[in-house]
């Protein structure tokens, strides 16, 4: 187990490192410079200078080198758009990330989990059909087009949720923690709904036929026929042995959160790392690019590494084979 | 029926305790004429907060509300001479010579750790500014003063290399004084990241009090502030980016202001909420199509197409710009007589333009020798259709609308126009490298032409901000003696006859000048918006003791 988890572990390294190398020469080659952002008109000479100062003005080979140098330092750089280091707006941002796509995965996984099981149980009849067809339609939304329709109507329309933000920034400094923090969870609602529904459109699907192959097992019917009432049979006897899949999902919710971010902080004007890192892309902020890729990187495969830890921890036939290979 | 076991019991007490808490009302606030809390929705926010670093507006708008300048421009927004500007820092001036001007500082003006402004920070904000290594992009506004210094403590002097109108203006207007003895052990190859420039002190009305980086900017009234408390407590700015959604924040109430709201639907909707007044006024901002008369940027070769005058002013006439202002704009933007910003004083309805005529436009298209000698509607000349591109950024929603209706106007006189959408950033390298046939270019200037007027549209902004790389020798001379004009009237007629100029050459198609519309909830009482910085004076505004809100008096 611990060699695999070493090569695992190395090879995620690896994968972090292409992403980096890949994202470092793509927004570095990209047309565009740190000084067209679309604020600004800063005049050619103050933008050679800066440029200068930033050493965008060297060979590129020699600028991966100083950054990798740097980056093995332990220092992201300083962002040429925030006047800040690099590290401190990713410390910002990444908390606000992880509050959104924790939520969403929340509302993923149990929302998915539940229609799953509830479709499965009613297998082709009505409910499991309207439902099926219904997380279709929410799978294949795009996210931003659902995070301004809930906008649209949940906050502008029927007032019952903030027109975006992250908290109410008048009243929240002024409450106690606690109405703090619930003022936060009101205006995180909406945006983790957003991301939410859209995944758990997609768990439903995977838990459903889970369910099902699960429920035609001779255990099942063992269960049935000692007569376990249908309750238990389902949610103790099925519901257990069909949860394997989920971790795999847990892996691959990863990507689908952080990419679906950029797009949902956007919308809610909810400050992580998805709008971070689209502004910095237009603003060619290529320090924070770079660093956005490591981050976002590193999270994915470190989910994914995650996730097949957990498979070979609840699944033992796993975790012989990879101890025998 | 069976009791609730005791983990329900406990879920349940858990329950009700926390919604007593989170329940529990607030203890009174604040009363009287000096509460308030005033959230302004923006649509970034501020890079740094940082004077002499920074020319964001969005960041200029919070620094302008902690640190002062000497003196600045007044509603009439006039750039010339001294008698239009308003004392802040400095209580008043006087020139010793043409040359020497001396402004004697307010002695009660103090900084908001204690300690008093000083000449000496004058003179040290000056070094700031002009220092190669700070690099501050206002640095060639101040190349006009020799130098800076001190009289005594409270007289700092400013000398000039040469006699000009706008000699004030320059002294005061780009320059916000600085805490010498904060900011003097910063190296000054740290400026740009400095910790002063996300917690700073100064001594404007209001002071710093939280930055939630992408998310919410607070600052407090000071109450010491020499110059009269400020009525509104807190001030507080929301970062929205998508500006449909902050106006929407606006009119559910989630904000109480908003300075521009862009587009004409934003306007109708806002104008439809009772709790909001609308203030409109003249904007910065002018756009243009500008076409290229360089090939790739290189001004010994001239454009194929348009190095040609008389292609141009076919063009240029070829052009319905009121009906393209009427429906992209409605009756949010004026079709300049030039490249002119609505705030600009020398605005000139008289000034002489090409006409919009097609017909005409046509006659000197077939004239030159563009005819359509296939029947395919596109003119061609020598084997080569009357065909060129238009570089537009895909950022702005108004110049895409612009570019698709320019297409189809100039297709009506035989014209094949190819549009290229690119993002802003590439859309900025490519005008400046003059990679580019034509473009959709928009400018938003400072309150003074001069400055502009000559980077954009003279020689000497060759190299620099003149992308469209037209130079016309009378045009240059015409701006020089305007710039150089000390009677308004005179400055006027100057600037009149070098737009005529420029009109008969046709560089560019001068599309839409805007006029701006803030909107404010209507408790807000003495509201007045200066075009050039929508909320300098936000010190004067109120909210009146019977119109407060709890918002208004929750404390911290």
């Amino acid at each position: 187990m611990t060699a695999w988890l070493v090569r695992r572990l190395a090879a995620a390294i690896a994968i972090v490192l292409a992403v980096v190398t890949i994202t470092f020469f793509l927004i570095h080659l990209a047309p565009g410079s740190p000084c067209g952002e679309s604020e600004r008109q800063l005049s050619p000479e103050v933008c050679r200078r800066l440029r200068a100062q930033f050493g965008y003005d060297r060979p590129l080979a020699v600028q991966y080198v100083k950054y990798l140098w740097a980056l093995s330092h332990g220092d992201l750089g300083e962002s040429f758009a925030l006047h800040r280091p690099v590290a401190d707006a990713l410390a910002d941002a990444i908390p606000n990330t992880l509050t959104l796509a924790g939520a969403a995965l929340l509302i993923d996984f149990v929302l998915g989990l539940a229609l799953g099981v509830y479709q499965a149980v009613r297998a082709r009849r009505f409910g499991d059909v309207v439902l099926g067809n219904v997380g279709l339609l929410f799978n294949s939304m795009p996210t931003f087009w659902l995070g301004l329709i809930l906008l649209l109507v949940f906050s502008y329309w029927r007032r019952w949720f903030p027109l975006g933000g992250m908290s109410d920034p008048v009243l929240c400094p002024t409450l106690s923690t606690l109405r703090c923090v619930a003022d936060r969870a009101w205006h995180l609602t909406l945006p983790a709904l957003t991301l939410g529904l859209v995944g758990a459109a997609g768990t439903a699907r995977y838990q459903r036929a889970a369910m099902l192959e699960v429920m035609a097992q001779d255990y099942v019917r063992t269960a049935r026929a000692k007569g376990l009432r249908e309750r238990r049979v389902v949610l103790v006897h099925a519901l257990r042995n069909a949860l394997l899949p989920f971790i795999t999902l847990f892996g691959l919710a990863f990507p689908f959160l952080l990419t679906g971010a950029v797009l949902v902080e956007t919308v809610f004007a909810w400050s992580g790392m998805g709008r971070l890192s689209v502004t910095a892309i237009f603003q060619r902020d290529y320090p924070v690019v770079t660093a956005s890729a490591l981050v976002a990187s590193g999270m994915v495969v470190l989910g994914n590494l995650l996730a097949d830890v957990l498979y070979a921890v609840a699944d033992p036939r796993i975790r012989v084979r990879s101890e025998v290979t | 029926m069976r009791a609730p076991s005791w983990s329900v019991r406990r879920l349940v007490g858990a329950s009700v305790l926390l919604l007593a808490l989170v329940g529990c009302e607030r203890r009174p606030g604040c009363t009287g004429d000096y509460c308030g809390a005033f959230l302004i929705v923006a649509t970034a926010q501020p890079d740094v907060l940082l004077p002499p670093v920074t020319d964001l507006q969005y960041a200029r708008d919070v620094t302008d509300q902690i640190f002062l300048k000497l003196a600045d421009i007044g509603l009439s927004e006039n750039t010339i001479g001294d008698e239009d500007f308003q004392p802040l820092l400095a209580e008043r001036w006087e020139w010793d010579d043409p040359l020497t001007l001396v402004f004697h500082l307010d002695p009660r003006a103090h900084w908001q750790d204690g300690q008093p402004v000083t000449a000496a920070d004058v003179a040290f904000t000056f070094d700031i500014y002009t220092d190669s290594t700070v690099n501050s992009p206002f640095r060639s506004n101040l190349r006009t003063i020799s130098a800076v210094t001190t009289r005594d403590s409270l007289t700092p002097v400013f000398r000039f290399h040469a006699r000009y109108p706008e000699m004030f203006y320059d002294a005061v207007y780009h320059m916000r004084i600085l805490p010498a003895h904060l900011l003097r052990p910063v190296p000054r190859t740290q400026w740009r990241s400095a910790a002063f420039g996300r917690a700073p002190v100064g001594d404007g009305p209001y002071r710093f009090v939280s930055w939630k980086a992408g998310e919410s900017l607070e600052l407090a009234a000071d109450s010491a502030f020499f110059l009269g408390r400020p009525h509104i407590r807190r001030l507080i700015w929301r970062f929205t980016p998508n500006l449909d959604v902050a106006v929407k924040q606006v009119i559910a109430g989630d904000a109480d202001a908003v300075e521009v709201l862009g587009q004409p639907g934003n306007v109708k909707l806002a104008r439809a909420a009772p709790q909001l007044t609308l203030y409109p006024y003249p904007g910065a901002l002018y756009g243009f199509l500008g076409f290229n008369l360089s090939t790739g940027g290189d001004t010994t070769k001239p454009h194929p197409l348009f190095g040609d005058r008389r292609l141009r002013r076919a063009l240029a006439m070829a052009v319905d710009r009121e009906g393209l202002r009427k429906s992209v704009w409605e009756d949010l933007a004026h079709v300049p007589p030039g490249p002119l910003a609505r705030l600009w004083w020398i605005w000139d309805p008289e000034t002489r333009e090409l006409p919009y005529d097609t017909a005409q436009a046509r006659r000197m298209l077939t004239w030159l020798g563009w005819r359509d000698s296939n029947g395919d509607g596109i003119r061609d000349k020598d084997g080569q259709p009357l065909g060129f591109r238009i570089l537009v950024p895909t950022s702005s929603a108004l110049r895409l609308r612009y570019a698709r209706l320019l297409q189809e106007q100039f297709r009506l006189v035989g014209a094949d126009v190819q549009l290229d959408e690119v993002e802003f950033s590439v859309f900025n390298e490519r005008v400046q490298s003059g990679r580019f046939d034509a473009a959709l270019i928009s400018r938003n200037p400072d309150p003074t032409p001069s400055s502009s007027v000559t980077q954009v549209w003279t020689h000497a902004g060759i190299g620099g901000s003149n992308y469209v790389r037209w130079v016309n020798p009378a045009f240059d001379r015409l701006v020089e003696q305007a710039g150089a004009a000390t009677k308004r009237d005179e400055a006027k007629r100057l600037w009149r006859r070098a737009f005529e100029v420029m009109n008969d050459d046709a560089p560019a198609i001068f599309l839409f000048s805007t006029d701006n519309m803030a909107a404010v909830h209507r408790r807000v009482q003495g509201v007045v918006i200066r075009p050039d910085s929508y909320w300098a004076l936000l010190r004067t505004w109120r909210i009146p003791a019977d119109q407060l809100t709890d918002r208004d008096r929750a404390e911290r």
